[in-house]
């Protein structure tokens, strides 16, 4: 099953989710977290909305076509 | 608050524009390729912002902000999923799909599994799924008219239904593609616009929080760590995480979005193009999230209507819009975020979100349409029943598909069975659950069977459109378990993960297909195969 998937495609899964689970953890266990300043600001502007719904998908999306036109450019 | 002209002018040069570019690329869907798949000639750049476009609906535009409105911070996260879940379609479907380049969603589903009848079962699931898109789609439409024309809900839905019926009878994927690109970009600057109008508005990042927490203490709340959650249906981890998974695999394997990846150039175009699709989605998000957030503030302190004799909060303000337009069901609250922007009392800025909202609307209702006339017409019609029409006049075929799927749905939209969102929730689940897992795995194991397809399909189809419906009539809410209110389990999303179990047991109990077809529709789809 998913022989031939490029080991991109997992470490880029393993980034998506692990942000996810990991921010998400905290904010169940840490009153108060998400509203925990951050850079002058609350920290869930931070990791939340510009980093984890918009700057991490952008930058998996990016390693994902990048690479795979790497390797056909390799094999080329 | 009645008719606004500059309101209106927004509107007018939105129409204007969609005119424009349907009239300039109307000689380039001549044949029944072009109509179909747009000739297999758009860019990655232009393929990402219709993709965007399609992918995000009313549901995303008005129903991610009226769903933060109703839930709080905690739903923050759902939006998180759906756009973190676009980029996994760049290997897992986008490019496989591509190499393969059918013409319908279904062809895949008839080779894979070599049967002609697979298009007829994988009809079901997807016509479900379809119609309830393009009935929320000009539910969305007639609620952008409402609030740009002021005329009663039922007139908005009529005038919505011909709306989107004039844009897809004259245009198929080719003008629609081009067309919803623009869209794209439209609908991504007001929600950025809008936004932006709320951040200044407050002062900043912490003036928006300030007052957010002021007006609704709990808003930030989250199960386990606070006395009281943001709202009932996010007091337990299940909640978040459900409305994180609901929508989350839906760009990998929706048919409206797979089919945007058979539109484009080559492979390397339909890569790009996700990376161009989370770009321009993602920040149109960003915008969404800032306007929810700030809805309930924002209209109980500065909606006209807040001075009105026995209106003292938003919940009172919407159903006061329910009563005075004759807005059907649940959907007045999907009013919440216009009503944000109408509380800001800047005409040029809800001529801006009118118009976001119109291109969103008619790009989704557009992308649904050519899903369903395409499987009713070309593929039931034509490849399950012998029809030869559709392969003759697939044109004239295909519209009057499209006149009786919009006349259908624009008959159900006068009374929408729920929020916008929570049609696209359910939407979501019954086809990921049903066919997702034998388009996935059909290109990912070679062991997926044809008798695991189609029993997976139907029993899922069935199982997850019958708890829904169950949870909903019951429990008065779709988002708890169907067996108890007590476990709160969105959409029942568990589902999904369910219909990959239930097929991968199928499969291995079950018949393999034939070598020549596992080598031809799975295994030389895939990167290591070039």
């Amino acid at each position: 099953m998913f022989k031939g998937m490029p080991k991109i495609f997992w470490m880029g899964m393993a980034l998506l989710y692990g942000w996810f689970f990991l921010f998400l953890f905290l904010e169940l266990t840490i009153p108060g977290f998400p509203l925990a300043k951050f850079l002058g600001i609350p920290g869930c502007y931070t990791y939340n909305w510009i980093l984890g719904l918009w700057i991490i998908p952008i930058i998996v999306s990016y390693l994902f076509y990048s690479s795979e036109e790497k390797r056909e450019a390799e094999n080329q | 608050m009645g008719v606004n002209p500059i309101v209106i002018t927004g509107a007018v040069l939105y129409f204007a524009c969609i005119i424009g570019i349907g009239w300039y690329s109307r000689k380039a869907s001549m044949d029944a390729s072009d109509y179909y798949v747009a000739g297999r000639k758009v860019g990655p750049i232009v393929n990402g912002s219709a993709l965007a476009a399609t992918y995000f609906s009313p549901a995303s535009f008005l129903g991610l902000p009226a769903f933060i409105f109703i839930l709080g911070y905690p739903f923050w996260w759902a939006l998180v999923g759906i756009i973190g879940g676009m980029p996994i379609a760049t290997l897992l479907t986008a490019a496989p799909l591509r190499k393969y380049a059918p013409t319908s969603f279904t062809d895949y589903y008839a080779d894979r599994y070599d049967t002609k009848w697979m298009r007829l079962i994988a009809a079901f699931p997807t016509l479900i799924g379809g119609l309830a898109y393009v009935i929320l789609s000009i539910v969305g439409t007639a609620l952008f008219l409402l609030a740009i024309l002021k005329v009663p809900f039922p007139v908005a839905v009529v005038l919505a239904g011909a709306v989107v019926f004039a844009y897809i009878y004259w245009g198929g994927m080719v003008a629609t593609t081009f067309s919803t690109a623009f869209q794209g970009i439209a609908m991504t600057v007001a929600s950025v616009v809008a936004a932006g109008y709320v951040i200044v508005h407050f002062g900043g990042l912490n003036g928006l929080t300030d007052a957010v927490v002021s007006n609704s203490p709990n808003f930030f709340n989250l199960p386990y760590v606070a006395d009281k959650p943001s709202h009932a249906l996010m007091g337990m981890w299940t909640g978040v995480v459900g409305f994180y998974f609901t929508w989350h695999f839906g760009f990998s394997a929706m048919p409206y979005t797979v089919v945007r990846f058979f539109t484009t150039q080559d492979i390397k175009s339909a890569r790009r193009s996700v990376f161009w699709a989370v770009t321009i989605g993602g920040l149109m998000y960003c915008g969404l999230i800032i306007i929810g957030t700030g809805a309930r503030v924002l209209i109980e302190t500065l909606h006209p209507l807040m001075k009105t004799e026995g209106i003292t909060s938003a919940i009172k303000l919407l159903v006061h819009m329910k009563t005075a337009f004759g807005v059907a069901g649940a959907s007045v609250t999907d009013y919440s975020m216009i009503a944000a922007m109408e509380s800001l009392s800047s005409p040029f800025l809800l001529s801006i979100v009118a118009a976001g909202g119109l291109a969103i609307a008619m790009a989704t209702a557009a992308g649904w349409t050519m899903v369903l006339n395409v499987l009713l017409g070309r593929d039931l019609l034509g490849k399950v029943f012998g029809s030869k029409w559709p392969e003759e006049k697939p044109i004239a075929c295909t519209r009057v598909m499209t006149t009786i799927v919009v006349l259908v749905c624009m008959l159900l939209a006068f009374n929408p069975p729920a929020l916008v969102l929570d049609i696209s929730g359910a939407a979501f689940i019954v086809i990921l659950c049903s066919v997702g897992p034998p388009l996935i795995l059909g290109i990912w194991w070679t062991r997926a069977t044809t008798a695991a397809a189609g029993i997976n399909i139907i029993v899922m189809t069935i199982l997850s459109c019958a708890t829904w419906m169950y949870a909903n009539a019951v429990h008065k809410s779709a988002h708890f378990f169907f067996m108890t209110k007590s476990i709160v389990t969105p959409h029942q999303f568990y589902w999904v993960f369910v219909g990959f179990i239930f097929f991968i047991i199928l499969s291995l109990v079950t018949k393999p297909n034939s070598d020549e077809v596992i080598k031809k529709y799975s295994l030389d789809l895939r990167p290591d195969a070039d």
